[in-house]
Formats: C-alpha cells, sequence, structure tokens
C-alpha cells in the first residue's frame, strides 16, 4: 500500500492525544452513597455484562484509536500496488469530439465526456504517485492541456477545462503527438478516453502496445443525419435536397424528418430504419427565390447534434448573356445558349460585333457573362465573367508563343465543373495558338506538348475562361461536347459569381473565401441564423482573405462581403461520430493499467472514510447515545 | 448547622404543630389510654378461675358463695403510654441535599414535643449498631430545649445494625409504648426482624423512611467511584441510563416493601423525603393519623 498523501501520517499524533485523553479519563468521579447494597444488586443483575463492563473503557480507546487510523488512510488517499505498479509517463488523450457529447441515461442524464472526467479521476487515484502525466486534448486539433507533471490536481483542473467539440477528432494524430512525446521516457503508455470513434480507437490499440483504450458509454441510441445537400433544377425551378439519415442503435427505428424552409414546414417524411442501416431519400422543395432550410429528426436521443442539419437553397434565376463575335460566326453559339432557356434569359440576351460592342457605354455592355468569339476588347470590364475565344486582352496573364499545328485537345481535370461530362476525344483542331501561361492559373485542356488549350484566369472581380483556339476551325461545333461545355461553362461562371464559400461545411470546419475577396473590403459581418440562436459578429478581413473558425455548432451562416451576400451551413454530417455505439475493448483497461484495488467497491480513501463514519456511529450509539424510555 | 437546625421559625412551627396534634389526635383522650393488659382499676373488664399465687382481694366471693369455685375478677388496668422516638444516627442518614439527618432531627424533636405535652412521656434514643443514650422520660414543654440541644450535638456516623438497637430496646423498655422508628432502613430483612422484636413486645410502631432526592432519582452518570458513607467501602461502576433505571427500580421496590410489611403488621409507614419541609410532613402523619391508635 502507498498513500498518495504521505504527510498524512503526522495525523497519527492525533493517535496519541485519543490515549491521552482516555488516560484522563480513566480516573473515575467519586461519588458518596448512602449505602452499596443497591448498586451491588444491580452489579449482582448485570454480572453476564461484567466482562463488557470491564473491556468497555479499553474497547471504546481501540475503536478510537482504528477510526483514527481510517481517517489518517483516508486523507492519506492510499493505493493498493500489490507490488505490481511501476511508475510510468503517461499520456491521456482525451476524445472530445461529437460523440462524446451523448447522453448516458444510465448515469442521469451525465454526457459522456462528464464521464470522462470521472474516469481521468479514477485513473489518477488508482495510479502510483510516482506516475509522470501529460493530458492531451484531442480536439480539432490535437492540443497540449499539462506539459510532464506528476500533479494529479493540475491534470484534474486541465481536465476540468476540456470543453466539447462538435465534430470529429483525429485520434490517431493524437496518438502520434502523444508517442512523439513519450521518446525516451521510461515505461511510456497511452491512454485514450473515448466512446471508440466507430473502431479506430480499439485499431489503434492493437497496433501499438503501449496504447491503452479506456471505453466510455454504453448507450447506442441514436438517429443522426449524415448528409443533406440540395441542388436547383432550373429546368423545373425547384431544389433537389437529399437526405441520409443512420440508424445507429441496435433495434429498428421508427420516426420521422421534418423539412422546414425559413422555419416553415414544408415536408415531412417518416422513416423506417432497421439497426445499423440507413435511409436516404431525395426530397423536391418549392423555393426559386431561395431559402434555407433546416431538416430535423422529430425523436429525441442520446446524441442531438446530428438530430438536424442545415443547407442555403440559392435563387434560381437565368443569366444575360452577351456575345460579341463577327455576324458569321455566331451561329453555333446562339443556338446553343438559346437552348439553355433554363439558364439563359433570351430576352436579356444579346450578340453583336465587336465594333457595336466598342461603341457602347460601359452601363449598356453590362451582361451576368460576355463571350468574346475571335477578338478581345480594347478594354476589359473591371469586374465581370468572361468567355475569350481564340484570344484575350493583357490583362490575361497568357502570352502567345506562335500556332501550334492540329494540336491534341486533351482534358486535364475530369473533376472539374467545367469539363464534367465532356468528351474531346473526337474534336480536331486545325490550329491553335502556343501559350506561355502564368503559373497559378486553372488549365482544364491542353495540347500533346502541354500548351494550355483552355484555361481558367481567376480575379477577385473578374473570372475568365479563354480557350486558345478557334472554335470554327475545329469540329467542335458538330460534337455533343461544344453545346454541353458552353452549358458547363455558363453554369460555372454563374455559380461562381458569387460563390465566395463553398455550400457546405463540417461542424468544425474553418470558413474561408474560395476566392481573393475585393481589395475594399476590410471586414466580413457574420451572422449564424439557427431558429433557436442568431448570433451576428464580424471576422476582420487580411490579404484578401479571412477565417472564420465559430463553426462549432450547425447553423446556417451568413457572409456580408461589401456589397454582397453569401450563404453556407455547417452541419456535423459524420457517419463515425453518428454510430455513437461504444467500441468494447480488448483488455479491461484496470487490468492493463494495473490500476490499485478496490476496498468494499470504491475507492480506498473513500472506503476508510467511510468506515470511520461508521464506527463512529457506531461508538456514538454504544457509548453516548441516550435511549429513551 | 446547630444554630439553623432549630430555630425560632422551627419552634413557632412546633408550637402550630402541637396544636393540631392536640385537635387531631389527643382532644378526647388527653393522654390516657387505655391499656390492653387487665389489672387493678375500678372498671370490671372479666372473670377468670383462681390459681394459686393470685392475689386473694380479687377473689369475687359472691360467685364462690353461689356456685362454690374461686374466680378473680379482673379489671381494665390504666397505664401512662410513652413515646419512644428511635432516631437512626448512622454514617447513611448524613446524606443527600437537604440532608436526612437533619430533616430526622426536626422530626424527632417535633414528635417528641408533641409526645411531652399530650402524652405521659417521651424520649428520643439514637441508635447506631446499638443503643445509644438519649432523653427519656421527658414530661412537659419545659423539658424541650434540653431535647433540642441534645439533638443538635448529635452526629450521624458509623454503621448501622437495626436488630441489634431494637433488641437493646426491648430489654429497656418493656412496658408496651409508642416506638416511632426514623431511618432509611437500608437492610431491609434486618429491618423487618427488629420490628418483629418491637411487636412481639407489643410496642405500638410507626416507621418514617427517609430518602433525599439524590437516593430517589441519583443524577450521576459515566465512570463512577461510588463510596459507601457508613462502611467507606467503594465500587467501580460504569452508571449507564439503563442501569439508573434499574436503580430506580430497585429503590421503588424496597420501599414498597417496607410499606406493604407495615400495612401487613398495623404499622404505621411514612416516606419522608427530605425535600418536604418537616412542618408539611408532620401535618400529613397528623392529618392521616395512625401515628397514635
Amino acid at each position: 500500500m502507498t498513500l498518495l498523501a504521505p504527510w498524512a501520517l503526522w495525523l497519527s499524533a492525533a493517535g496519541a492525544a485519543v490515549v491521552a485523553l482516555y488516560l484522563l479519563k480513566i480516573k473515575r468521579r467519586r461519588e458518596p452513597v448512602p449505602a452499596l447494597d443497591f448498586w451491588r444488586e444491580l452489579i449482582v443483575q448485570t454480572q453476564f455484562r461484567s466482562l463488557f463492563q470491564r473491556l468497555k473503557r479499553w474497547l471504546s480507546l481501540l475503536l478510537w484509536l482504528v477510526i483514527v487510523t481510517c481517517l489518517i488512510l483516508a486523507v492519506g488517499n492510499p493505493v493498493f500496488s500489490f507490488g505490481r505498479i511501476k511508475p510510468q509517463s503517461i499520456v491521456v488523450i482525451v476524445d472530445n469530439s461529437a460523440s462524446m457529447q451523448s447522453v448516458e441515461n444510465r448515469t442521469e442524464g451525465t454526457t459522456r465526456l462528464q464521464l470522462v472526467r470521472r474516469a481521468l479521476d479514477e485513473l489518477l487515484e488508482r495510479r502510483p504517485v510516482s506516475d509522470e502525466w501529460m493530458l492531451i486534448e484531442a480536439g480539432g486539433q490535437s492540443r497540449v492541456l499539462t506539459a510532464w507533471t506528476r500533479n494529479r490536481e493540475a491534470v484534474r483542473r486541465a481536465a476540468e477545462s476540456i470543453s466539447p467539440h462538435f465534430g470529429s477528432v483525429d485520434l490517431a494524430e493524437a496518438g502520434k503527438l502523444a508517442g512523439q512525446l513519450l521518446s525516451g521516457k521510461p515505461r511510456p503508455c497511452i491512454v485514450i478516453i473515448s466512446d471508440g470513434s466507430d473502431g479506430e480507437v480499439p485499431k489503434i490499440a492493437r497496433e501499438d502496445k503501449t496504447v491503452v483504450y479506456w471505453p466510455i458509454g454504453e448507450t447506442d441510441d441514436n438517429l443522426g443525419i449524415t448528409q443533406l445537400s440540395v441542388r436547383p433544377h432550373r429546368e423545373q425551378s425547384v431544389h433537389y435536397a437529399f437526405i441520409s439519415v443512420i440508424n445507429g442503435s441496435s433495434a429498428a427505428v421508427e420516426s420521422q424528418v421534418v423539412f422546414q424552409l425559413d422555419g416553415s414546414t414544408t415536408a415531412v417524411e417518416p422513416i423506417s430504419i432497421p439497426a445499423g442501416e440507413t435511409w436516404e431519400k431525395t426530397v423536391v422543395l418549392d423555393a426559386p427565390d431561395g431559402a434555407v432550410l433546416r431538416a430535423w429528426i422529430d425523436r429525441p436521443d442520446a446524441f442531438s447534434a446530428d438530430n438536424e442539419s442545415y443547407a442555403v437553397l440559392d435563387p434560381i434565376e437565368r443569366v444575360s448573356v452577351l456575345l460579341v463575335s463577327p455576324a458569321d460566326a455566331s451561329f453555333f453559339f446562339e443556338q446553343s445558349l438559346l437552348a439553355m432557356e433554363s439558364f439563359v434569359d433570351a430576352d436579356a440576351s444579346r450578340t453583336m460585333t465587336m465594333e457595336d460592342y466598342d461603341a457602347l457605354g460601359d452601363t449598356e455592355r453590362q451582361a451576368d457573362l460576355i463571350i468574346f468569339n475571335n477578338g478581345p476588347p480594347r478594354d476589359l470590364p473591371a469586374t465581370g465573367q468572361f468567355v475569350f475565344i481564340n484570344g484575350w486582352p493583357d490583362p490575361v496573364p497568357a502570352k502567345s508563343l506562335g500556332t501550334l499545328q492540329t494540336p491534341d485537345l486533351r482534358v486535364t481535370q475530369r473533376d472539374h465543373p467545367l469539363t464534367r461530362h465532356l468528351n474531346f476525344s473526337t474534336v480536331t483542331l486545325a490550329r491553335a495558338i502556343h501559350v506561355d501561361l502564368a503559373s497559378g492559373q486553372v488549365v482544364l485542356a491542353e495540347s500533346s506538348d502541354g500548351s494550355p488549350l483552355i484555361f481558367l484566369w481567376q480575379q477577385p472581380d473578374r473570372q475568365a475562361l479563354c480557350l486558345a483556339f478557334d472554335v470554327l476551325e475545329s469540329n467542335l461545333p458538330f460534337r455533343n461536347a461544344f453545346p454541353v461545355f458552353l452549358r458547363n461553362a455558363v453554369a460555372y461562371m454563374m455559380s461562381e459569381r458569387s460563390a465566395w464559400i463553398r455550400p457546405l461545411y463540417r461542424v468544425g470546419e474553418v470558413i474561408e473565401p474560395v476566392r481573393p475577396l475585393p481589395s475594399g473590403v476590410r471586414e466580413v459581418a457574420v451572422a449564424r441564423l439557427r431558429h433557436d440562436d442568431v448570433w451576428n459578429g464580424t471576422v476582420p478581413v487580411r490579404d484578401g482573405s479571412f477565417l472564420f473558425q465559430q463553426t462549432q455548432q450547425p447553423g446556417p451562416f451568413r457572409f456580408t462581403i461589401g456589397d454582397e451576400t453569401a450563404y453556407t451551413a455547417v452541419n456535423l454530417h459524420d457517419r463515425r461520430e453518428s454510430r455513437i455505439a461504444p467500441d468494447k475493448a480488448a483488455e479491461p483497461p484496470e487490468k492493463r493499467l494495473a490500476l490499485s484495488g478496490r476496498l468494499f467497491g470504491t475507492v480506498p480513501w473513500l472506503a476508510f472514510a467511510m468506515f470511520a463514519a461508521g464506527l463512529i456511529g457506531l461508538e456514538w450509539l454504544t457509548y453516548h447515545h441516550r435511549w429513551t424510555e | 448547622m446547630s444554630e439553623t437546625l432549630f430555630d425560632k421559625d422551627f419552634l413557632k412551627k412546633l408550637e402550630y404543630l402541637e396544636l393540631i396534634a392536640r385537635r387531631l389526635v389527643f382532644g378526647r383522650q388527653q393522654a390516657r389510654r387505655a391499656s390492653v393488659k387487665k389489672g387493678a382499676s375500678i372498671e370490671f373488664k372479666d372473670f377468670r378461675e383462681y390459681s394459686p399465687g393470685d392475689d386473694p382481694r380479687t377473689v369475687d366471693w359472691s360467685v364462690y358463695a353461689r356456685l362454690n369455685e374461686l374466680v378473680i375478677k379482673l379489671f381494665r388496668q390504666e397505664e401512662e403510654l410513652d413515646l419512644w422516638v428511635l432516631l437512626d444516627s448512622s454514617g447513611s442518614m448524613d446524606f443527600g441535599e437537604p440532608g436526612k439527618f437533619d430533616s430526622a432531627r426536626r422530626i424527632a424533636a417535633a414528635l417528641a414535643y408533641i409526645g411531652m405535652v399530650n402524652m405521659d412521656s417521651a424520649g428520643v434514643v439514637p441508635f447506631t449498631t446499638d443503643l445509644e443514650r438519649g432523653r427519656s422520660r421527658l414530661r412537659g414543654r419545659g423539658k424541650l430545649f434540653g431535647l433540642l440541644d441534645f439533638l443538635t450535638e448529635l452526629k450521624a456516623d458509623g454503621k448501622t445494625d437495626l436488630r441489634a438497637s431494637m433488641r437493646e430496646f426491648v430489654a429497656r423498655v418493656r412496658r408496651p409504648s409508642l416506638v416511632v422508628i426514623l431511618s432509611d432502613f437500608y437492610g431491609l430483612k434486618d429491618c423487618q426482624r427488629a420490628l418483629d422484636q418491637l411487636r412481639f413486645f407489643r410496642h405500638q410502631i410507626y416507621v418514617i423512611q427517609f430518602a433525599s432526592p439524590w437516593e430517589l432519582a441519583p443524577p450521576i452518570r459515566g465512570e463512577m467511584r461510588l463510596i459507601d458513607t457508613e462502611t467507606s467501602e467503594f465500587h467501580d461502576l460504569t452508571i449507564t441510563d439503563a442501569m439508573l433505571r434499574r436503580y430506580k427500580r430497585a429503590f421503588d421496590g424496597f420501599s414498597s416493601d417496607l410499606r406493604r410489611y407495615s400495612m401487613g403488621h398495623a404499622i404505621g409507614y411514612a416516606l419522608a423525603r427530605t425535600d418536604t419541609p418537616f412542618h408539611e410532613f408532620m401535618l400529613q402523619v397528623l392529618q392521616r393519623g395512625g401515628l397514635v391508635a
């Protein structure tokens, strides 16, 4: 047995004090009586108790000495090592991922994160005092909360400061960090207190023998939304919302999912999901003017953070296109644009020659997209979306090095929205501009010798899609790829027109603009638009960008950037976190960590304290309590 | 003690008690008591056969003339009734607050004074292991102060032997008298035997048991060394509430036994608590009767 607080032995002086008090108490009070006869009779009557009467005082002394010993041991906080526990350097990694917010019904509404603190307390109490400790919070990024210390109270205080993280955490990275911090330490040990993170922690513990998995939690009762995405259907002027709900519990669950647009319920979908399965559905939402979509599961469960999800529905608008082209070269473009009636507003779109364009004033040149075919303008507008075909103005950092004869046209980025569904394999070009493109531009297609043939030039206030060949000097207009490419170009340029930020972020993810902000913007106003919690704030802009980190809770956000407004949604959307069923440890952590034994099912100090209290009560009842008649 | 034991207030109360006693007890009898003995007097009581040694003057010759049998006439004998107050002056009486011995001495003085005035004579005799010299054959008020001085000088000390004391008393006083015993009566068996001796010699007996509040409900608890005031013997005890309850039951039983024995043998009995003023106790005794037959 080792005392974690050996100074408590100084309290042994209390034992000496008890003995002294008893010796003083031994001197009996003298009381004259008229006759001892009655008292003698009483003594005879109680003769069977005489032995107890004689021993009573000494039993009381013995009782008090035991009480004092128990109290000293309780204060001394003993651990029973039985010679097995050796001092170790222990890094404790606390999983504070979203699933650790799950409420455990069997512990009267305690969250798993609170249970983590209890587990840590137990670990600190039942390990030898000579252990060296370090505490790491897994969090969004692994963070060391206490440097190496033997001060257990400091570790406890640091554990109190751990706040819940509403996203997933990378426990493997935390484990690596702990391993680095333990290098050179004798008898290293990493304890990961977690609910398992869908099998990740047991796997880590299997692979690394220094890692001990301390499982937390029992419940698995949870339905969670793991995906909510929307896309507009311009032809029908509606949005399609795709939702995915997972049943993480071990029993089939029936409930319903409610869809709300700007706070008004628009659809309710009953769901019935077998244990461990996923339910998916696409819902049509009629919100051509745009709205904030909130989907929530109408069923309370152990983990509430994934019971709701948000998405932003952009307004469905048609764009105006200004085609600047020689009159005899505009046919294919006009026909393709007219075919995109759901994208392109034909009434607002125009076709004109370069001479006519140059003659217009700035306001008359306004259009959502301007296509320059076979000739760049003399002056490029300061803002706007442009397509340059077979030539571009000076601001575009691409120099002509000559002409390429019959180059191949090969797509370099298949996953880019501009090249989606395109097949250029049968396209042949007569000639193309040999381009020397400045670095940093997005090349979408190139020739076989690496000369960019289609590339994207992006600036904060304007962007341009450039084609380094004359479309009419190719068979592209006769291929299906031409209208598809033109449709992709219109859709992408329009979506990117206001896309300062992505439409969806994960909880805990930092929001930053996808392209540089205008130079005049100094700060960005941010508003969280949860139905139950509206929050406003500002984020400073530095070097044309900003970092918004307050995404710990799900919700829709509005960013006001200059005169423009951008919406996004933050959601948990993590299948690992929604599967809250804790993973089992291969071996009990108490055994792996060789924790100190327990007394009467509790920690030794508490057992001693309770025993002392019981003895005090017994002593009082035996020696001091006055039983009433 | 001696100054406050019998003060002026005590004397006033004594006079008052004597008046009450005369009215309640002695008003009609005027110190004359019919003896149970048969003897010479003017009041005829019975006849019996003559036996040798009888006074020939008592032979009823008229009966002899008619029946030719010698019978003698018996007359009710008139004799004096004496009061003897036997005062326990052992160490056990010197106990309690107020003290039992002080109360006993006041009551002894009061009883003796009533007897001196209303009866033929009164005597106060202290006893411990045997009968001591006391004051006897006191008649008239004039003897009171001598008696009070005697009682004032009296000390309570030593052991008690009621049986031996009574044996000596009946040897000393053969004529049946009213005997009032003032004691705490510890040792009931000896006490009953002693009373039996008195009864055998046809004494009229009245016992007054003294008890202090301490004895009735000892205010002690815990680790104690109890010391006998008579013998200086001691016993170590751990006094608990349960033990005190048993003590109280034992003391009440002792008093009940004494009272039951007294009632069963035509003996007057009274329990005198020392926290009861002596004159109130005397009034109770006089009003209740039984002190004088």
